[in-house]
C-alpha cells in the first residue's frame, strides 16, 4: 500500500511543483540571455540594456525566493488538508498502515525539496558560468578558501556522507513540520495555531540544544589544537558525523511524535 | 456470529462536555439501522469512533470483534457528513483510487451508476456542483461490498427528488450480508427503508428497537414516536 499512497501523493503535488521548476529553467535562461547581453554590448556611460539585466535579474532572485517559500507553504498545506482537514476523512479510514502513510507523505515532500534545491543551486551556477572572469575569480575563492581550511584532504568519503546527512536534513525539516502540526491537533480547538506556536518551541528547542552543543564543542577544539593532534582535515571528518547523527535523532523523534498523534490521538473536527 | 458493532461503555469528553455517555450497543448484520437523532446529540461522534477518525476518553468499540484498524477499514464503506474529495481529482481517477485501496470496490457497478446520473467520469471534481459531488460520493461509497456501510446525513441538505435517488441508491447497492448504519434526522425520510432504529440523546442512546415494533407497540410512526421523544 505504501506504493499506491506514494502514488496518488505524487499525483496531487506534481503539477504545481513541476511547474514551480519550470519557471526556474525560464528564469535562469532569461536571465543569462541578459548577462550575455550585458557583457557583448559596449561600454558607455547609461545604457538601456544594463537597466533592463538589472530588471530581469531582480526578477530571477525574486522568482527563486517565491519559488522556495511558495513550495514550502503549498507541502505544509497539502500534509494539512490531506491529513487533517477534509480530505483526511478519506486519508484516515483507508485500510493503510499510520507507519505507510506518514512514509509516503515524508519520501514525497522531501522528493520534493530536494528536486527544488537542487534546480535552485543548478541554475545559479549556470548563471555564473555565463561571464566567465566572475565564474574563475569565484573558482579561485573556492579554491583559495578550500586550501585555506585545509579541506583538500577530504576524501570521497566524508563528501558521500556529508550528501547523506544533508538528506537526513531534509528528512527531519519535513517531518519537523509534519510533528508540529500533528501536536497541533491535540489542542481542541484553534490548532492550526497550537501548531505553529508548537513550531516555534521546537525551534527553541533546537537552537538552544546547539548552543550548548557549540559550547561543548568549541571548549574541546581549544583542548585538542593547543595539542598536537589538531587539524583540518579531522575537523571536516568530524562535522558530517554531527550532522548525520543529528538528522537521524531528529528523524526518529520526529517521526514518532507524528505517528504517536496519527495513531493514538487522532481527533479528526 | 458476532455482532457487527459492539459498544462497551463508550464515553468520549471534550473538555467539560460529554459527547458520548457510557454507549453500550450491538448491531447485527444484514439490517438497515437508522441513528437518529436531534443536531448535537452525539451521532456523529459515535460514527467517527466506529471509523477510527476519533479515540474514544473511555470503553471500547469492536467491529467484527475487532478494534478499528486496518482490518476494520478494510471492511466499513464511510460517507461522511463533508466532502473529502480532492478537487483536482477526476472522477474516473477518484474510480481509480479506490479500486486501488479497497478491494471490495466494484468498478462496474460505480460506472453503471455514473451514467445513471449522466456524470461525465472525463470531469474534475472541482467543477462539480455540491449536490453531485456528494452523490459521486455515494457512489464510491456503495460500490463496495462492504459488511457495514456508516451514512453520516446523506439526504441532509440536498431537495427531495435527490434524497428519493439517494435512498433508491443505498437500498439497492448494498451488500445484503452487510449492515447499513444511517444517521439523519430527518426521519420521515428514511423511515420506510429502516429495519431498526437507534434513539441518541444528549451522548446517551435512549432506545433500541425495531421500526415495526414501534410502530406496532406505539401505534405512531416513527417519525411520530421521535418527536414525541424529542420533543423540547
Amino acid at each position: 500500500m505504501l506504493g499506491k499512497l506514494m502514488k496518488y501523493e505524487w499525483k496531487a503535488t506534481w503539477k504545481l511543483l513541476l511547474s514551480a521548476n519550470v519557471l526556474i529553467i525560464v528564469m535562469t535562461g532569461l536571465a543569462r540571455c541578459m548577462v550575455s547581453l550585458v557583457d557583448q554590448a559596449g561600454r558607455s556611460d547609461f545604457r538601456m540594456v544594463d537597466f533592463v539585466a538589472v530588471m530581469v535579474l531582480l526578477t530571477y532572485v525574486g522568482s527563486m525566493f517565491a519559488v522556495c517559500v511558495g513550495t514550502t507553504i503549498f507541502l505544509i498545506h497539502r500534509f494539512y488538508t490531506s491529513t487533517y482537514g477534509d480530505q483526511g476523512y478519506l486519508l484516515h479510514t483507508l485500510p493503510v498502515d499510520t507507519h505507510h502513510i506518514i512514509i509516503a507523505k515524508v519520501l514525497v515532500s522531501a522528493a520534493w525539496v530536494i528536486i527544488n534545491m537542487t534546480f535552485i543551486y543548478m541554475s545559479a551556477i549556470f548563471l555564473l558560468a555565463t561571464t566567465s572572469e566572475i565564474f574563475r575569480s569565484m573558482m579561485e575563492g573556492m579554491v583559495d578558501m578550500i586550501e585555506y581550511l585545509g579541506a583538500e584532504k577530504i576524501s570521497a568519503f566524508t563528501v558521500i556522507m556529508t550528501l547523506i546527512a544533508f538528506v537526513f536534513s531534509v528528512f527531519a525539516k519535513v517531518l519537523k513540520v509534519g510533528a508540529c502540526i500533528s501536536l497541533g491537533q491535540l489542542s481542541p480547538n484553534h490548532k492550526l495555531l497550537f501548531s505553529f506556536a508548537w513550531y516555534v518551541g521546537v525551534y527553541v528547542v533546537e537552537q538552544l540544544v546547539q548552543s550548548i552543543y557549540f559550547v561543548i564543542t568549541i571548549y574541546f577544539q581549544e583542548q585538542i589544537a593547543n595539542s598536537d593532534y589538531w587539524s583540518y582535515d579531522s575537523y571536516f571528518d568530524r562535522q558530517w558525523e554531527t550532522a548525520l547523527l543529528a538528522g537521524i535523532i531528529s528523524c526518529v523523534v520526529y517521526y514518532l511524535l507524528t505517528w504517536y498523534v496519527m495513531s493514538r490521538k487522532l481527533n479528526l473536527d | 456470529m458476532a455482532p457487527v458493532v459492539q459498544c462497551m461503555g463508550l464515553t468520549k469528553t471534550y473538555g467539560r462536555k460529554i459527547a458520548l455517555n457510557q454507549i453500550n450497543l450491538n448491531l447485527e448484520r444484514g439490517r438497515i439501522i437508522g441513528l437518529l437523532g436531534p443536531n448535537g446529540s452525539g451521532k456523529t461522534t459515535l460514527i467517527k469512533i466506529i471509523n477510527g477518525l476519533l479515540k474514544p476518553t473511555a470503553g471500547e468499540v469492536l467491529i467484527n470483534g475487532q478494534r478499528p484498524g486496518v482490518d476494520t477499514k478494510l471492511r466499513i464503506s464511510y460517507l461522511p457528513e463533508r466532502t473529502y474529495l480532492q478537487p483536482g481529482m477526476k472522477v474516473f481517477e477518484l474510480l481509480q483510487y479506490f479500486q486501488d485501496f479497497y478491494p471490495d470496490f466494484r468498478v462496474d457497478r460505480a460506472f453503471d451508476m455514473l451514467a445513471r446520473l449522466q456524470i461525465p467520469p472525463q470531469e474534475r471534481l472541482k467543477n462539480l456542483s455540491k449536490g453531485t459531488k456528494e452523490k459521486v460520493q455515494l457512489i464510491m461509497v456503495m460500490s463496495r461490498d462492504a459488511d457495514l456501510y456508516i451514512l453520516d446525513e446523506p439526504i441532509a441538505g440536498v431537495d427531495p427528488a435527490a434524497r428519493d435517488y439517494i435512498l433508491h441508491t443505498i437500498v439497492s447497492n448494498y451488500n445484503r450480508c452487510g449492515s447499513i448504519l444511517l444517521s439523519t434526522h430527518l426521519i420521515s425520510d428514511v423511515e420506510n427503508i429502516l429495519d431498526e432504529v437507534v434513539f441518541i440523546k444528549y451522548g446517551s442512546i435512549v432506545l433500541q428497537a425495531g421500526a415495526e415494533q414501534i410502530r406496532q407497540n406505539e401505534r405512531k410512526s416513527v417519525d411520530q414516536f421521535f418527536r414525541e421523544v424529542f420533543a423540547c
